[in-house]
């Protein structure tokens, strides 16, 4: 705000009186929004009858099981109702970031598709766009889940692929890893053994690749970063492996009556979810990618074309992590709308957080404390989705092409 | 955008060659033709391969549709139902109130069009397939010809308010201003009119809004309702007093925070404790508060983009903080702001599905699945949750393009 | 100056919108602190909210021209027409299973007829109140024709299709953990379970057997379909008011008795014109709120004049009148049920009119 200062050439005026004081205006402002707020607040508090508010409920049992579970064995009998609440958690979670993985990689290259010189392409993607991003996402879900149930055989017509790939519309099962006893007849924490190595390994290799992406620069010599790094962390994969005596095993997955056993099932919930999440998110994340590519300055790729770089070169050496820039801001959001969206589960009978929280709502009838649960949950995720994207955010930023 | 071509006025000025497009056209088509397919389609061995490969794709996709919408799917689900998914339980009799609205709307965006852009080839031919396809929707088996009649009176309207709006001048002459401002005024006075035509004179109450009707008026109550909120909310954001930006930072944090259904939830279980009144009130408060916050973000991106000297140069001029705010600073910042805006209209237009998930409440979607819950026409879930999927994108896209035709007429989004 | 218009135009709608949402009478009655009775509300709309499930053949049910039609919308017909004198002054709103007792406490509806099953702890714990039940029935499975499933005891490992948030839902966990099974629920409404159901997805769908065999008979390949012959559980449906309401109570619960004294009586919506002018004896007049050869009308008390009854059954006719024109269309017979008069081996039993 400007300053306005008295002009000196004004003969001098009477004292002003406090009230004109432009400070003294603001403090009163102030004051009198603050009452006005706290008003409002307290009327809502006493309308809303806090007198039961609390959340001793959660920790009855639930009296009801729910399906897509993984890694997890809940039953409602025994476990609580806040522990089924962190299952739908986890469930929510796996959703969501597949569903950002998806969205991601369909995004971008629809995104750079759009910018294609090929005219067919172009218009392809084009259409991909207009579609998803102009449809409801509650009817995309619920049209893929249809599809999913209908137009798939049920199970007793599944597609078998080498008895190992199954589909039905009871899902998708595939081959999983799974811990093994192995060689030793070990125990199945060995397995957590060698993922914690794996970690290990990844991130030495890492540390490699910096160093010799540094002394690329420094020398301006060959160092192979990648290369060097993943031969690294294949070498150090295979020995651990072998000398914790294989603790992992493939599975294969069976059809006993009308179930899958073993390996991972994907069911028609879960897939309908993702997929609609992911196509409708690729729609606008392909729209921001274009965008940012287009906010570059034309030289950039002209340049890139002059010192005959190929097209794929061009755009992930030059044109992608310049125009990261101005696109990770814009993509967190909409990983923070996949968050949200993610709610629409209940729609093809997934039970993510928001389902479970209306069924307990339901039998308990603490509206509003699931109200408070479920806004609670959604902003720690964000807040988590935001930090993650901050920390991807700086690297891009300060690394200078 | 892109497919656009540059305007006249961006090509670099004082050269004396002929425009490459007139060169271009002294060629025989064939010649241009081939030369453009070997540009556009086939400029690398690559290139071809892609080229084939989208080709392939697109005419899989085609035959694909094509066989499933004139072959493979049974669209009885939506031609025995079309009155309850367009209405619904809106009294049958009052049915002459819907299609005055429909007139009315369809006028206004006549008139917006003729005044601030033109109708082009590419207009023409979607709005000639859109109606086309409406028409043979409400006309097929004759159940409901009047309503194709009606419609037809509908696009008469809005043609005849686009030929009349075409041409009034485009300059800064005393009609255009006012033009200018009839059409703003009948824009923002749409909804209020639309609901007096349907409600006046023991017409329709405020539940018998349903199926397409509802959520043609929820939507832009929640835009409408979210502008209003967002305004004040954006400035106060933006405020350098620090009690009123903390509270309006922590209330657009608070409401974006949650998913629209969450906020659904309230309107349906909490809010009644709060301030009363019927749930499609209740509905609709939600539905503004819920925009408003999102609106407010991109208002206050929009007041960010300003330069701080046009608050500076106004202040200097003498205007008042209010007159400041009110003329310098808010017109531009909404009008950088107005593509995002945009979109989230859009948004909203999209997000009025999920009223029927949790409250009882039936809008499109939700009769869709009322009729899908008829006996006969259980197995035709996908082609009854297709059409309301056509449905939404043709408002859905009819809206980004309208605003596209506008804000570029406009110069709208740049300052 | 545009800004401005856009205020005014958005608050001109809002104040519209209010007011006519008022007009309905609903602006009061979240606001309302005096337990007042809802008959009031009703009668002061001239509207009756009735809360109905709107997708289930035979109870209530969503026709293509927007119209609703089945055993409890009669039900709410019959209410409409003791109370305002019009079976069509019904407002019917589609109730989800998970929101209708919340949307009975905020008054959006008057009544909830949804098939609902009388519980203890909906009773006492939800503030819920029940009417005399209209219909008993159990809950069961249906199953895949060639599924080999022929009761509970085949079902370990199973998908169930289960409605969420109900007492199936409940019943269905306690019964498998009695029988050591495990099985994985699919939860959803109860539309989406049967799509599921029927294309496949789950190998039983769970609910009340009158509900599982209406829809299955409906469905153009109903012999793929079996429901098994087990019920789990109790499940009498009532129609469910406010807590703390007697006098709006008491007229739902005497519509519901009323129209079936009417049929132990031989009132039917064909005579009850004539019988309304000369009823052939006294119990008749009673019931039908006239007097008897010369008599006084007989006043009960209810806050509704005495022929509130009588406005029913010529709206509706008698409880086997309703049962005949819905339930027994969607193929479930009446006779040897729990749904029988008491008179032919049923349960359905009216205290007399008196």
């Amino acid at each position: 705000m400007a300053i306005t200062e008295r002009p000196s050439s004004l003969p001098p005026a009477a004292p002003t009186p406090p009230w004109h004081r432009r400070s003294v205006r603001n403090q009163l402002f102030q004051g009198a929004y603050l009452i006005a707020t706290a008003l409002v607040i307290v009327y809502v508090i006493n309308a809303l009858n806090l007198r039961e508010f609390g959340f001793g409920f959660l920790g009855d049992p639930a009296g009801f099981a729910v399906p897509n579970q993984w890694l997890i064995d809940y039953d409602g009998v025994t476990n609580s109702r806040f522990v089924m609440y962190l299952v739908a958690i986890w469930a929510s979670i796996r959703v969501m970031l597949v569903a950002i993985a998806f969205a991601t990689i369909i995004g971008v290259l629809v995104g750079v598709a759009r910018l294609s010189s090929n005219w067919l392409l172009a218009r392809m993607a084009m259409l991909f766009v207009e579609i998803f991003r102009n449809t409801p996402l509650l009817v995309q879900i619920v049209l893929w889940y249809a599809i999913l149930i209908v137009a798939i055989p049920p199970i007793g017509e599944v597609f078998n692929i080498g008895n190992a790939y199954y589909l039905s519309n009871r899902g998708i099962a595939i081959p999983w890893p799974v811990p093994d006893p192995g060689w030793w007849n070990a125990a199945n924490w060995l397995v957590w053994v060698w993922v914690a190595l794996l970690a290990a390994a990844g991130g030495a290799a890492w540390w490699v690749r910096r160093g010799r992406i540094a002394r690329e620069r420094d020398t301006g010599q060959p160092h192979y970063p990648n290369r060097w790094a993943f031969s690294l962390f294949a070498v150090a994969a295979l020995v651990t492996f072998i000398a914790l005596g294989a603790p992992v095993s493939i599975d294969k997955p069976i059809i006993e009556g009308t179930h899958y056993l073993e390996g991972m099932i994907i069911t028609p919930e879960f897939a309908a979810l993702v997929l609609g999440l992911s196509a409708y998110t690729a729609s606008f994340i392909a729209e921001i990618v274009r965008a940012g590519i287009q906010a570059l300055p034309t030289g950039q790729s002209e340049a890139a074309n002059a010192i005959g770089l190929t097209g794929y070169q061009r755009l992930t050496v030059i044109i992608l992590p310049q125009a990261l820039r101005q696109i990770i801001p814009s993509i967190t959001n909409q990983y923070l709308n996949i968050n949200k969206n993610s709610s629409l589960a209940s729609a093809v009978l997934f039970a993510d957080l928001f389902f479970v929280a209306g069924v307990f709502q339901n039998k308990t009838g603490r509206a509003l404390e699931m109200f408070v649960l479920i806004i609670v949950t959604y902003m720690l995720i964000s807040l988590l989705i935001s930090a993650v994207m901050n920390v991807i955010n700086a690297r891009v930023t300060t690394h200078r092409v | 955008m892109a497919e656009l071509p540059q305007p006249a006025e961006a090509r670099p000025p004082g050269r004396v060659v002929l425009p490459p497009h007139r060169e271009r056209a002294r060629r025989p088509f064939a010649d241009r033709a081939r030369d453009w397919a070997r540009h556009n389609l086939f400029p690398s061995r690559g290139g071809t391969l892609l080229t084939l490969i989208s080709f392939a794709l697109l005419v899989l996709l085609l035959c694909g549709v094509i066989w499933y919408v004139f072959f493979g799917a049974d669209w009885s689900v939506v031609s025995s139902n079309r009155w309850l998914l367009f209405a619904g339980s809106f009294p049958r009799d009052e049915e002459w109130r819907l299609w005055v609205g429909v007139a009315v709307v369809f006028f206004m965006i006549g008139v917006a069009y003729g005044l601030w852009s033109r109708f082009n080839r590419r207009d023409l031919l979607f709005v000639a397939i859109a109606s086309a396809f409406l028409i043979f929707l409400m006309a097929h088996g004759g159940a409901a010809a009047w309503s194709s009649i009606w419609f037809l009176v509908a696009l008469a309207l809005m043609f005849g308010g686009y030929v009349v709006a075409v041409r009034i001048p485009r300059d800064n002459s005393r009609l255009r201003v006012r033009a200018n401002r009839i059409g703003i005024a009948l824009i923002a006075l749409a909804l209020p009119i639309v609901l007096l035509i349907l409600m006046v004179g023991g017409g329709a109450v405020s539940t018998d809004f349903d199926g397409f009707v509802l959520n043609v008026i929820l939507a832009p109550v929640g835009i409408v309702g979210g502008l209003v909120v967002a305004i004040p909310l954006a400035i106060g954001r933006a405020s350098s007093l620090r009690i009123i930006s903390w509270t309006c930072t922590a209330y657009i944090e608070l409401v974006r925070g949650a998913p629209l259904l969450g906020w659904l939830f309230v309107a349906l279980f909490i809010l009644d404790d709060v301030i009363g009144g019927s749930l499609v009130v209740r509905t609709m408060v939600v539905l503004a508060v819920f925009t408003g916050a999102y609106m407010a973000e991109y208002i206050r991106g929009g007041l960010q983009a300003l330069h701080h000297g046009q608050d500076e140069a106004a202040r200097a001029v003498g205007l008042s903080r209010r007159q400041t705010l009110q003329l310098i600073i808010m017109p531009q910042a909404l009008r950088v702001s107005i593509p995002p805006l945009v979109g989230q209209a859009i948004s909203i237009w999209k997000d009025t599905s999920l009223v029927s998930v949790i409250l009882p409440m039936r809008e499109l979607k939700g009769n869709a699945d009322s009729a899908i819950a008829q006996t006969e026409f259980i197995a035709d879930r996908i082609e009854a949750y297709v059409f309301v999927a056509v449905i939404f994108w043709i408002v859905a896209f009819t809206m980004s393009r309208i605003s596209q035709r506008v804000e570029r007429a406009q110069g709208v989004g740049e300052r | 100056m545009r800004l401005v218009m856009l205020g005014l135009a958005a608050l001109l709608s809002l104040m519209l919108l209010a007011a006519c949402g008022g007009g309905d009478g609903d602006g009061q009655a979240g606001g309302g602190n005096a337990p007042e009775s809802v008959l009031r509300d009703v009668i002061d709309r001239g509207v009756l909210h009735c809360g109905v499930k709107g997708s289930q053949p035979g109870f209530s049910y969503l026709e293509p021209d927007g119209t609703f039609t089945g055993f409890d919308v009669e039900f709410c017909k019959a209410i409409a027409a003791a109370v305002l004198e019009d079976a069509d002054a019904v407002e019917y709103l589609s109730v989800a299973s998970a929101s209708r007792f919340e949307l009975l406490a905020a008054q959006e509806i008057d009544v909830l007829i949804r098939t609902t099953t009388v519980t203890a702890e909906r009773d006492a714990g939800r503030g819920v109140d029940f009417a005399p039940t209209t219909f008993y029935t159990g809950q069961s499975f249906a199953v895949h024709a060639d599924s080999g499933i022929f009761s509970t005891a085949d079902m370990d490992g199973i998908t169930i299709c289960v409605q969420s948030a109900t007492t199936t839902e409940q019943n269905l966990d306690d019964l498998f953990a009695e029988l050591g099974y495990s099985y994985v629920p699919l939860g959803g409404e109860d539309q989406e379970n049967q799509d599921a159901f029927i294309a496949g997805r789950c190998d039983a769908w769970t609910g009340d057997q009158s509900n599982l065999a209406s829809r299955i008979s409906q469905l153009p390949n109903a012999a793929d379909f079996r429901v098994i012959n087990e019920i789990i559980s109790k499940e009498p449906l009532a129609p469910g008011v406010l807590d703390y309401d007697n006098a709006w109570k008491d007229v739902i619960t005497w519509v519901v008795y009323g129209l079936i004294n009417a049929e132990e009586l031989g009132v039917t919506q064909s005579n009850v014109a004539a019988w309304s002018e000369d009823p052939p004896n006294t119990a008749v007049a009673r019931l039908l709120g006239v007097p008897f050869e010369g008599g006084e009308v007989a006043d009960l008390g209810f806050d509704v004049d005495p022929q509130f009854i009588q406005r029913a059954l010529r709206a509706v006719g008698n409880y086997g009148e309703i049962y005949e024109r819905t339930v027994a269309r969607v193929g479930i017979a009446r006779a040897g049920t729990l749904n029988a008069l008491y008179t032919e081996g049923g349960i359905i039993y009216a205290p007399p009119y008196r």
